[in-house]
């Protein structure tokens, strides 16, 4: 491999993370009704956000997933640092725990995920409600949320190769 | 696992650790979401949402043109389990459809005839402007879609988007060829609308549920509704043009009048943006009715924000 190339390949290696935060938004807003619109699409990006800052805080810096945020707040149409905020409270509460998570199994780290989606949701949840005044019905929030967990281990595999195979060791 | 935990200092950010930077970001978003609160049509707001939209909307036609094709063939394959009673609910549908298309055409025929007599000076056709779904706010609060016309197509803000069955929505965002729709369902959307043969008007009010609430002013007397009559857009405000198909009264509650949509969001892959002018008022043409008329449409174009009730 040449100098070049093998420079670009550094580069590729540490934006991965944000190019796939980028694109899980891109995913998210474009119209996949899966079974006619029954299941909602999941939040890749904060299964990304989450994986990154337990496995690799180096690959995705604070200020990729503020921008991951707000590429989605503005694709979404919804109030601008929304998800910036909710993405980065994500972070900072994994980042506090990662001592916690490093070297555990995956279903112990399922489970942290799953507490972690909640707290996003509920921050979500809070935000909106005060915005719009009213308490806002929870029932999608809700689905939306247990996909986003169901679908969690396996993304959650193929980061973990993704991360293991071609970011560190390659 | 073994090797996920191991420390690399390897990556965009070297000194990600320090807590700092991600502290100060959560301020920043906090900041942002308080200024978004109180000026959320600032023009710098506006400028970014539609550039990033405008940015987007070829990555987005590339991915929904797939998308589609997956959701076509796994429709498909639902419909084979129930092709039979399909079959049988359409045969019977027709059969209707055809009773009012020999109603219909009756009436245009009747119509034709009065408009003849009285000299009816037709109000301006609204010319539809065709596009395509290509991406959907995908988020428990936000509904949404962004469609693949802008500016360059005419496409204006508050203009009315429809699809075969009813009304969608109306734009809120027009970039220059992409933009996007605001729907009944989401929780800023507020619609005009009557109930047919209730002789009432009312706001149609969005609350993320698929089920939107009409609402009426205190003033209003207590509204009749029975379920199946029609919900139509009452163009109150001149932004929409009236009788726009909405949907059906589905039941009351404590709020209000619950709306089943025409609209099948799940379904809507194409739409039309209609180029809607609303009519001037023109003193020289006008005879003594149609003045009339614009007069009151005038009025309801100035109190077009609260809920115009009638009777």
């Amino acid at each position: 491999m040449g100098y070049r190339a093998e420079t670009l390949f550094r580069l590729f290696k540490a934006a991965a993370p944000t190019l796939l935060g980028v694109l899980g938004v891109l995913v998210l807003a474009a119209p996949i009704r899966l079974f006619e619109g029954v299941a909602p699409t999941p939040i890749l990006p904060l299964v990304i956000v989450f994986f990154w800052s337990v496995y690799g805080p180096d690959y995705l810096p604070p200020l990729s997933v503020f921008m991951i945020g707000l590429l989605q707040d503005l694709l979404t149409g919804g109030p601008l640092g929304l998800w910036p905020a909710v993405y980065l409270v994500t972070q900072y509460i994994v980042m506090s725990q990662r001592a916690y998570f490093l070297g555990r199994e995956q279903k112990v780290v399922w489970l942290g995920f799953a507490l972690a989606s909640a707290g996003a949701g509920l921050i979500l949840w809070l935000v909106m409600s005060l915005m719009s005044g009213v308490l806002l019905p929870v029932r999608h929030l809700l689905l939306q949320f247990a996909a986003t967990v169901l679908i969690y281990p396996l993304f959650g595999i193929a980061f973990g190769e993704l991360h293991r195979r071609v970011l560190v060791e390659a | 696992m073994d090797y996920l935990g191991q420390d690399r200092r390897e990556g965009l950010g070297r000194r990600a650790h320090s807590r700092f930077t991600l502290v100060l970001l959560i301020l920043v978003s906090v900041l942002l979401l308080l200024s978004s609160l109180y000026s959320a049509q600032a023009s710098v707001f506006k400028k970014a949402r539609e550039g990033v939209m405008d940015a987007a909307s070829p990555v987005l036609s590339l991915i929904a043109g797939p998308v589609a094709y997956v959701n076509g063939v796994m429709g498909s394959v639902g419909d084979y389990f129930n092709v039979m009673e399909q079959n049988k609910a359409l045969r019977e549908e027709n059969a209707e459809l055809r009773q009012w298309m020999n109603e219909a055409l009756e009436l245009r025929e009747t119509v034709a005839t009065y408009e003849a007599l009285q000299n009816y000076a037709a109000p301006p056709e609204a010319q539809p402007i065709s596009a395509f779904v290509i991406g959907e706010a995908n988020d428990a609060f936000a509904r949404s879609m962004i469609v693949n016309a802008g500016r360059a197509n005419n496409v204006e803000v508050g203009q009315a988007v429809v699809n075969d069955a009813g009304l969608v929505g109306r734009i809120v965002e027009a970039g220059g060829n992409a933009s996007r729709v605001l729907l009944l369902t989401d929780i800023q959307s507020r619609i005009p609308v009557y109930i047919e043969g209730a002789d009432v008007e009312g706001i149609l009010v969005g609350n993320t549920r698929s089920n939107p609430v009409i609402s009426f002013t205190a003033s209003a007397d207590d509204v009749e509704a029975e379920p199946d009559q029609r919900v139509l857009t009452s163009g109150a405000g001149g932004a929409l043009p009236r009788g726009l198909p909405v949907g059906t009264v589905k039941g009351e509650t404590r709020g209000g009048i619950t709306v089943d949509l025409y609209a099948n969001y799940a379904r809507t892959r194409m739409v039309r943006v209609i180029n809607y002018a609303f009519p001037a008022i023109d003193h020289v043409t006008a005879d003594g009715a149609t003045a009339e008329t614009d007069e009151t449409s005038e009025a309801a174009q100035e109190d077009g924000r609260q809920t115009p009730a009638e009777g």
